[in-house]
């Protein structure tokens, strides 16, 4: 199966140059083939997240490559990253990132707003990827309303709204509790049945000992130390 | 294209929606700012709109007799002298003075006019005096003195001088400048209140033909009679110009401490972002919106919040100087004037100066809102996932 996502050496230093220069990534080079569930595991502060950010688009390494199905995303102009951020990916993010006083509706709407899209066609669409969450009851409520597996669905009906190829996790379970747990995974399992290649960033061992997983990046200090496939 | 304006402008007012007081706040203190330099230039506009309606069919020249520096009464005689100046036309004495009513605390103006003659005074209900013992007044004095047509009026002057007139016509509000304070008099009473001399009026007025040769005509009667004082129209023009720009340029500068106030304010703003704002603005670009459409989204919060106080804020104004007479500043706007009754001014806007507030206050607001967007904007949406 053809790699998704390849990086080639990258490294990521934070405020360089200043005396708060921070190395995230010392060289990280991984690849993940299109369709697997990828897990980057790890202590906090080893590089997920950022290794994560990097492959989402969301910001640029100090050195090497990324590419994303074949295309070197590193040096792209900001305009290409948010065209390929928002036609490929979908984020699942730890805090979950929703605007509280929006209702579902709006949130997972809010993908849509820069585009051309019509009303009536981003109603179809918002509804369907609530239904599809089971949280559609819930789509005029705010999300100051919801408890946390709930604003969960929603932060996942928003990462769907744009049918991505590719969806992105940072620490999606941090929030929850086992059953809410294994909800989400038996969500992303769902997902990734629909062909979708999911990379999500955790130190849960409810998720990166579930028997789903394709593939095990582990890293530490800002490196790759191992990489299990099953 | 006009889909996702669309729904950039609904999401703009429902994010102004979300912060709605303190987005109203920053309304009612910008709407206050506004209104307060609206204000100003309103009333300075309608004031000299006011003052240059006096112009318009007044003489070319007022000759005045000087007498130790302090006018005096003129001799009638006078005129066929002046009239002999080559580019004159008539020539014609004025008969008027001041009068203080310890009644009412009011000064007015009197004035006797020939009512066959006089052209100006022809905003009146009623008629203008045709005979002695008649008066026509201005609506300030009819207010004050609580008086309509058909009462009769009585000026006392001193114990044995005083004058008892009955009230023909009153002036109306169109010009208030012009006759808010005045008494129309006949002439025989006018000479007989202010007991004037025989052969000597207030002042003379006089036409000149020619607009060109008004300067020199004025200069002939200077050297003809050195000790008048020929008062131009045209520097009676430019002496209420300055005035009331003086005047309206010293409350703008009292108010630019206002001004200022808004434009740290909005500095404060623009330099920097709640963490909140930061976060969403983060939230938008992790989700795929461009830094563009963030732009476009804070430019319409900005817009909507500065245009909607630009025209609360002239509307403000508008009822404050126009139906409300300037509360705030009619002390030191029209302190200046003998027109101790109230005042009401015609309204009258000055599209030019409307368009120098929007521009000094609509578009620093907008920017301000703009820039601190666009810093964390460009700062990259990965702040997001490390919130």
């Amino acid at each position: 199966m053809e790699d998704i996502i390849k990086t080639e050496d990258v490294v990521c230093i934070f405020n360089r140059g200043l005396p708060d220069e921070m190395v995230a990534l010392r060289g990280v080079s991984v690849e993940i083939k299109r369709g697997e569930i990828c897990v980057l595991r790890g202590a906090s502060g080893c590089g997920k997240t950022t290794l994560l950010s990097l492959i989402g688009c969301m910001a640029r390494p100090t050195s090497g490559k990324i590419m994303v199905r074949g295309r070197d995303v590193a040096k792209l102009t900001e305009r290409f990253l948010t065209e390929i951020r928002r036609s490929t990916f979908g984020f699942i993010f730890q805090q979950f990132n929703l605007i509280r006083e929006l209702t579902v509706f709006e949130n997972v709407a809010l993908p849509l707003y820069p585009l051309d899209s019509t009303f009536l066609q981003i109603k179809h669409m918002a509804e369907e990827v609530l239904g599809k969450l089971h949280i559609i009851h819930k789509k005029n409520a705010p999300i100051r309303q919801l408890s946390g597996g709930e604003q969960q669905r929603v932060a996942i009906a928003r990462a769907l709204i744009n049918n991505p190829e590719i969806i992105l996790a940072d620490e999606p379970t941090a929030h929850l509790d086992s059953k809410l747990s294994n909800d989400l995974i038996d969500i992303m399992v769902n997902l990734n049945k629909e062909g979708k290649t999911i990379i999500i960033a955790t130190h849960d061992p409810e998720v990166f000992e579930h028997a789903f997983i394709n593939r095990t990046i582990f890293m530490k200090d800002g490196l790759v130390r191992e990489v299990r496939t099953q | 294209m006009f889909n996702k304006r669309k729904k950039i402008i609904e999401f703009a007012l429902s994010s102004l929606l979300r912060k709605k007081y303190k987005n109203l706040a920053i309304i009612i203190v910008f709407s206050v700012i506004i209104s307060i330099i609206s204000s100003i230039l309103f009333l300075t506009n309608s004031l000299k709109k006011e003052a240059f309606q006096l112009f318009v069919d007044s003489p070319a020249i007022v000759v005045q007799k000087l007498s130790g520096g302090r006018h005096e009464l003129i001799d009638i005689a006078y005129i066929d002298e002046i009239k002999k100046i080559a580019g004159v036309g008539e020539v014609q004495p004025r008969f008027w003075g001041y009068y203080f009513d310890s009644l009412t605390d009011s000064n007015y103006t009197l004035l006797a006019i020939d009512s066959k003659k006089d052209k100006r005074l022809d905003l009146i209900k009623g008629t203008l005096p045709e005979k002695d013992g008649q008066c026509a007044i201005g609506a300030g004095v009819a207010r004050v003195r609580l008086s309509v047509i058909n009462d009769d009026m009585l000026l006392p002057l001193s114990e044995d001088n005083e004058l008892n007139v009955k009230i023909t016509g009153v002036f109306s509000t169109d010009s208030n400048i012009l006759t808010n304070d005045l008494i129309v008099l006949t002439k025989g009473d006018i000479i007989r209140f202010f007991d004037m001399p025989e052969g000597k009026a207030t002042d003379l007025t006089v036409e000149v033909f020619n607009d060109g040769e008004v300067a020199t005509v004025a200069k002939k009667i200077k050297r003809m009679f050195p000790a008048t004082r020929p008062i131009q129209k045209s520097e009676l023009v430019r002496t209420y110009d300055t005035l009331f720009n003086w005047r309206g340029g010293m409350m703008i500068v009292m108010f630019v401490g206002a001004l200022a106030a808004f434009a740290i304010f909005a500095w404060d703003k623009a330099t920097g972002l709640s963490a909140e704002e930061r976060r969403e603005i983060g939230i938008l670009k992790a989700i795929g919106w461009e830094t563009s459409d963030v732009l476009e989204l804070k430019f319409w919060e900005g817009f909507v919040v500065s245009i909607l106080s630009f025209l609360s804020g002239i509307i403000l104004a508008y009822v404050h100087v126009y139906f409300f007479g300037a509360t705030l500043f009619e002390p030191a706007l029209k302190g200046w004037s003998v027109l101790f009754p109230q005042f009401t001014l015609l309204p009258f806007i000055d599209t030019y100066h409307v368009f120098i507030v929007f521009f000094l206050t609509v578009a620093p607001y907008v920017a301000s809102t703009i820039i601190p967007s666009w810093k964390a904007a460009i700062a990259g949406p990965d702040s997001v996932m490390r919130s």
